[in-house]
């Protein structure tokens, strides 16, 4: 049974495209078909971990909801130029980075309906194990409708004052749209915190597990938005951490 | 009168030598001790540093060479700097010595002039030495410093010694010394948070926030549609 995964933050900054793309990556080297869409037409940034750029992105998420081109054509196979022998498959559907692009996204707004269509259409058609929805932060229709159509939700947060009231929200919103699975992250966690108290401390306060407290790794920080953390790094904590999260989104 | 005076080791079994160095070597300033043996003289280093010893290569009980040995076996005593004593014609003498370790040796019958510019040496040297030493010290102060930082040991006096001089290793020090308390003060600010870790949240503006998003048209729609959104649906 295929599943859909969204990683979803109230806030920005928390680590989303990072998880989203270490977590399906890590899914693909274990085999399994996984695609990843970039739904935050806003501000889109996970091509950029895939290697993917302008030149290559041959077509986008915009494309298709702007009825330019098939949902599927906007996928790219990314299994190959992550050269890391991986035994599944990870395609790609980015959103458009060209400025105009995303000025249109903001002014005309688009079919959100589209989303369900064409999310549907690219499980069926390339056979995937996982939908993995990398989401623009808050709570509007788009976000809304990946959330409702998640099987599992993952929530990022910080362990940031900043974060909190907005994880709340996040999770009532969850819980009223009855998603499956939500789990809780807790990122960018100072090395000077105790990982099983932030857990402890958290799971109390939002009665929710978490799956994974991350830290504020430096190598993460250098490898931000510039490749994938998990295949340069096979056997750091922090990428056993994020196998850990893709086991149970999976689970 | 030398304008740095040491405090000097004569050693040599003849009393009329120990008494011509003596006192040329207190007219020019300097603290002399005497002793007549090697025996003594090794009781005398072992009492306290001296900046210079003057040895004579022939004693009885324990040679000018066994003396030299010691000394420059002693990781305490190898850098002091050691003039050997010696008859002007024996040169062999002198070159063993020489080969030993010894900085330099002085002909007798003693020369005044010669004597004053082979201890100023000698001691100048030694200052030198000193310099280095407590340099090498300092440096490996601020690695221990370092070494501490990491291990959450760091005292912020440790490195006032350093601190204190007036060139790039005393900078280094002081900039070090600045920014390891800094580091200290945040992590000690950031181990009061990780205390006060408390998560509150407004349960009522939240309440509020979640009720302006839940009771919107497009929002009570996705409800009543979620159930044929998923994927496990057939719709």
């Amino acid at each position: 049974m295929s599943r859909v995964i969204s990683i979803h933050s109230f806030r920005g900054g928390t680590g989303k495209s990072n998880t989203a793309a270490n977590v399906a990556t890590l899914l693909a080297a274990e085999g399994q078909r996984i695609g990843v869409v970039d739904t935050d037409l806003q501000s889109p940034g996970i091509h950029a971990l895939f290697g993917l750029d302008q030149e290559t992105m041959r077509y986008s998420l915009n494309e298709y909801l702007w009825g330019g081109c098939d949902i599927t054509q906007a996928a790219h196979d990314m299994t190959t130029s992550l050269d890391a022998g991986l035994r599944g498959r990870v395609y790609l559907v980015p959103s458009s980075i060209k400025v105009n692009d995303i000025a249109r996204v903001m002014r005309e707004g688009y079919d959100v309906g589209l989303l369900n269509e064409g999310f549907r259409q690219l499980v069926k058609r390339l056979s995937l194990d996982v939908l993995m929805l990398d989401t623009h932060p808050g709570l509007n229709e788009e976000t809304l409708l990946s959330i409702a159509m998640s099987n599992a939700l993952a929530i990022m947060m910080r362990p940031d004052h900043q974060d909190y009231e907005g994880t709340k929200v996040t999770l009532s919103v969850a819980r009223k749209l009855q998603v499956p699975d939500v789990v809780l992250v807790v990122n960018k966690t100072p090395p000077l915190f105790d990982p099983e108290e932030v857990r402890e401390r958290v799971e109390k306060a939002y009665e929710c597990e978490v799956t994974a407290v991350l830290p504020h790794a430096d190598e993460l920080m250098t490898l931000s938005s510039a490749g994938i953390f998990a295949l340069r790094y096979p056997d750091h904590p922090v990428t056993g951490l994020y196998r850990q999260i893709a086991a149970r989104l999976t689970a | 009168m030398t304008e740095s005076p040491g405090l000097v080791l004569v050693v040599d079994d003849d009393a009329l030598s120990r008494l011509l160095l003596s006192r040329g070597l207190e007219q020019d300033g300097h603290h002399v001790r005497a002793v007549a043996n090697g025996l003594e003289a090794l009781q005398a280093l072992r009492d306290g540093p001296f900046d210079c010893v003057l040895l004579d290569v022939l004693m009885p009980e324990m040679d000018g060479y066994q003396v030299l040995e010691h000394i420059r076996g002693d990781p305490k005593l190898r850098h002091t700097p050691v003039i050997m004593i010696s008859a002007l014609e024996d040169v062999d003498s002198v070159v063993r010595c020489i080969e030993m370790g010894a900085e330099d040796y002085l002909p007798k019958p003693f020369d005044p002039v010669l004597l004053r510019a082979r201890i100023n040496a000698g001691l100048a040297r030694k200052r030198l030495d000193d310099l280095e030493q407590e340099y090498l010290e300092q440096v490996g102060q601020v690695i221990a410093a370092a070494a501490a930082v990491e291990a959450g040991r760091f005292d912020s006096g440790q490195l006032d010694s350093v601190a204190g001089r007036d060139d790039a290793l005393g900078q280094l020090a002081r900039v070090f010394q600045r920014m390891a308390t800094e580091i200290r003060a945040r992590e000690l600010r950031l181990k009061q948070q990780v205390r006060k870790l408390r998560i509150e949240i407004d349960e009522v503006r939240a309440a509020r926030q979640v009720a302006e998003i839940t009771e919107t048209e497009y929002f009570q729609d996705l409800q009543r549609k979620v159930a044929e959104l998923r994927l496990d649906s057939d719709a």
